[in-house]
């Protein structure tokens, strides 16, 4: 039996890059808040400058929750189901945004309205066969408010390409118009990023620095980076880098409206029979209590909240909470992205240190910002050189033909070049595929008996090509610095599947038929939840998520909050 | 306000939820293997296991002693000469085998790898048994002129069936080549030395970052801080 507890106005569940900043707003509102993360608090000695912590063994990390519910995988209904061995996220107070790489970026205008744009420039025959892409329910312009927020909330170091139209071109000036530019200059630059900005321009290209969650200088009562080269997969230990754990969440805190209950794991969400959400049931220590709210906002990642929905079936939702259209799962999207462009140098790059953030990134062929006629794609990939190599990594890189894997002449081969390679980051525009989608494992459990998450990922046609006609142009650039050597991969052949970008599944929509949560981010057939997640998005741009879904939630929050009345009274 | 005492959660090497929480086999994906970000939008295709075996994969031994082997003495020593072939000691200085990889692949697997343990066991008796037909003899007992020949003919596709056993021999032979000393490989930081890895700096001014003057290396783990606590 549950034991029931004192009933708060709003559960939050997870507190990670979402859930840890939607609590700002509703806490500062007066809400009184109840956040249930899985994981527990971790501090900045916890963080190692390890590559096998970090990296080889993923330990930071607290509890078993996440490596229980690694998700299976097949390419279709009639193939094999197979299981990953890591998880993508972690648990902990703050989640993955302790251990992201703070690549902050805005989404571009195209990719709210993707399928109007395209019909518009190339006509209803250049949309993908099999994609079940809608607009999103906002635009860009719509969503710039609270991107600003977050910018100087989380706070992020960048340089603006376009401020109120003004085009700035050591900036990215392919973004769309912001208010006003960032609250910190880019993080520090160096020799290496030097070398790349100018070989981008040579190229004819647009090159640009990356904004990054990490402080160039003090910021928020915290550091600014020591660029010690641990930030990928770890956790900063002088608190530089922008997770919730040390910006959103103690902010929370401080309003005296939050209680966090750590290492607490939501097994259902529970409704009454009118379908009006009553609170969640989590278990904690191994005891079951019931937190009944007024509102939830439902803050894990992508295929915890799908999961979670699935597993609360009610007599007003037999299907699945706020599945009575069948969306729930519908229109995942798990981010096309990979280092397909490898290239020598013939001479050391020194990047072993900095930060994945402290880069280099050319937006020329991404999104819309080229002409797609005849080119058989839409959409494109950002590509990005970065500092921050681990000496596993490199010792284990590409060999370019030019040395056997194993023995004397390997060896010979790593002392001279171990440090001379890089891999360029494609991140492409991606879209949701009717053969894409996420449900409930029929055979594999968590250790609570309830079935984890199975991802179907069928093969796709427009982000291959997309992603292959960038990375040539990767080559381009790397040709352009001095490379010796550049190979171009295909990718993948069915594509990617588990994902730390992966979205989708509660779609945002303002047709029920088609979405699971309305433009706000509440749910159409429960208005008294709210999910707050990469899972709301309808496309994923061709860039980092993070910063995107922290402005929706943001946004949903701030919702709540004006709404409260009609929302949960 | 209310809000709990943060607790310490961190797992650490000697506790049983350690060995359970990364009681995973690591992948070697082509990503893992050309960049830094690793799983963004990977496809882990390398990692991933039939789910017959589900049960057995995530899950690794219980730890029950530090110092023990995870592997019975003459596991040990064909373990040894096949790593030993993949970095080996010459003219450019220490080999796998010196930089102490065998012991850091072997404690990998007592606190680890558990779950993968059997199948590596498996891979080692097929090198060896692999080595009596195709060279006459037992592979810890080849010369290395014959280990090579064993390694070229898995290497060129002539043995399958070992195919997964070399890329994950090799994939932990370069981990304890080129891991900090605390997991026991990397001896004298022979690994880093060889790659001109700079070694662990925890505050990297400008100068650290040019390409155009070389970085004096430091050996130093980022355990060695005396507080274990980063240096902070």
């Amino acid at each position: 039996m549950a034991i029931n507890l004192k009933p708060v106005d709003v559960a939050v569940v997870g507190l990670g890059a979402a859930g840890g900043v939607a609590v700002l707003p509703l806490t500062r509102a007066g809400l009184k808040v109840a956040a249930l993360e899985a994981g527990s608090w971790m501090k900045p000695s916890d963080f190692k400058a390890d590559e096998v912590h970090n990296n080889v063994r993923r330990m930071v990390t607290t509890g078993r929750k996440g490596w229980n519910e690694v998700p299976t995988f097949r390419t279709g209904p009639d193939q094999p189901t197979r299981r990953f061995t890591i998880p993508p996220m972690m648990n902990a107070v703050g989640g993955t945004s302790i251990h992201w790489d703070g690549n902050s970026w805005r989404f571009h205008p195209w990719d709210f309205k993707v399928r109007t744009e395209t019909i518009r420039r190339y006509g209803a025959g250049a949309l993908p066969a099999g994609s079940t892409v809608e607009d999103w329910p906002l635009t860009y312009q719509d969503l710039e408010p609270f991107y600003d927020t977050i910018e100087y909330e989380v706070g992020v170091s960048g340089k603006a390409g376009n401020v109120q139209g003004k085009i700035d071109h050591d900036g990215n000036i392919f973004e769309g118009p912001r208010q006003r530019d960032y609250p910190m200059p880019p993080i520090r630059g160096s020799e290496f990023i030097d070398m790349m900005v100018s070989a981008g321009r040579k190229a004819g290209m647009h090159p640009h620095r990356g904004p990054a969650a990490i402080n160039s200088r003090p910021y928020g009562g915290r550091s600014a980076c020591v660029y010690h080269g641990f930030c990928d997969t770890g956790g900063c230990h002088v608190s530089a880098k922008n997770s919730t754990m040390v910006t959103t969440i103690p902010a929370a805190v401080k309003t005296g409206n939050l209680t966090i209950f750590e290492r607490s794991q939501v097994t259902r969400i529970l409704s009454d029979d009118n379908g009006k959400i009553t609170g969640v049931q989590y278990i904690r220590d191994g005891k079951e209590y019931f937190q009944p709210a007024k509102a939830v906002l439902l803050g894990s990642y992508t295929y915890e909240n799908v999961r979670l929905l699935l597993l609360s079936k009610s007599k007003a939702f037999p299907k699945g909470l706020a599945n009575n259209h069948g969306q729930v799962g519908k229109h995942y999207i798990a981010h096309w992205s990979g280092r397909e462009t490898v290239a020598l140098f013939p001479k050391d790059l020194n990047i072993w240190y900095g930060a994945l953030a402290q880069n280099v990134v050319v937006n020329d062929w991404a999104d819309d910002s080229f002409d797609h006629t005849g080119l058989g794609f839409i959409g494109g990939a950002s590509l990005t050189v970065n500092h921050e190599v681990h000496p596993i990594a490199a010792g284990a890189g590409p060999t370019f033909n030019r040395a056997p894997q194993w023995g004397s002449k390997f060896k010979s081969y790593i002392k001279e070049n171990a440090g001379r390679w890089l891999g360029c980051y494609a991140q492409v525009n991606s879209l949701p595929y009717e053969n894409t989608y996420l449900d409930l494992d029929p055979e594999v459990k968590d250790p609570l008996g309830d079935p984890v998450c199975r991802i179907t990922s069928g093969p796709k046609v427009n982000e291959p090509r997309a992603s292959l006609h960038a990375s040539n142009k990767a080559a381009e650039w790397l040709k352009a610095a001095g490379a010796i050597e550049v190979n171009v991969n295909a990718g993948p052949a069915e594509g990617p599947n588990l994902s730390v970008h992966g979205v989708g599944g509660t779609r945002m929509g303002n047709d029920p038929a088609l979405s699971v949560v309305d433009k706000y981010g509440f749910a159409h057939e429960a208005p008294n939840l709210g999910i707050v997640s990469g899972s709301v998005m309808g496309t994923h741009g061709a860039r980092n998520p993070t910063e995107t879904l922290q402005a929706l939630s943001w946004r949903t929050a701030e919702h709540l909050v004006k709404n409260w009345k009609s929302i949960a009274g | 306000m209310k809000m709990e005492t943060p607790m310490k959660h961190r797992p650490t090497r000697k506790t049983k939820e350690t060995a359970e929480l990364a009681g995973v086999s690591e992948p070697i994906t082509r990503r893992d293997m050309i960049g830094g970000v690793t799983l963004a939008g990977v496809a882990l295709t390398s990692s991933l296991i039939p789910v017959s075996e589900i049960k057995a994969a995530p899950q690794a031994a219980v730890v029950t002693a530090k110092s023990a082997s995870a592997f019975l003495p003459e596991q040990r020593r064909i373990l040894e000469a096949f790593i030993d072939r993949i970095i080996p000691r010459d003219e450019n200085g220490p080999g796998a085998l010196d930089a102490g990889a065998a012991d850091y692949i072997d404690r990998a697997f007592v606190e680890f790898l558990g779950a993968e343990k059997d199948s590596f066991a498996q891979g080692i008796a097929a090198v060896d048994a692999f080595a009596r037909t195709a060279q006459g003899g037992p592979f810890a007992e080849l010369s290395p002129e014959k280990r090579d020949a064993v390694l070229t003919a898995i290497d060129g596709g002539q043995a399958n069936q070992l195919r997964a056993f070399f890329n994950r021999a090799r994939r932990l032979t370069l981990e304890g080549m080129f891991c900090d000393p605390h997991w026991g490989g990397n001896k004298n930081f022979a690994g880093w030395d060889l790659i001109q890895y700079p070694g662990v700096r925890l505050l990297v001014t400008p100068d650290d970052q040019k390409m155009s003057v070389p970085v004096k290396p430091v050996h130093r783990s980022a355990y060695d801080t005396g507080d274990q606590n980063h240096g902070h």
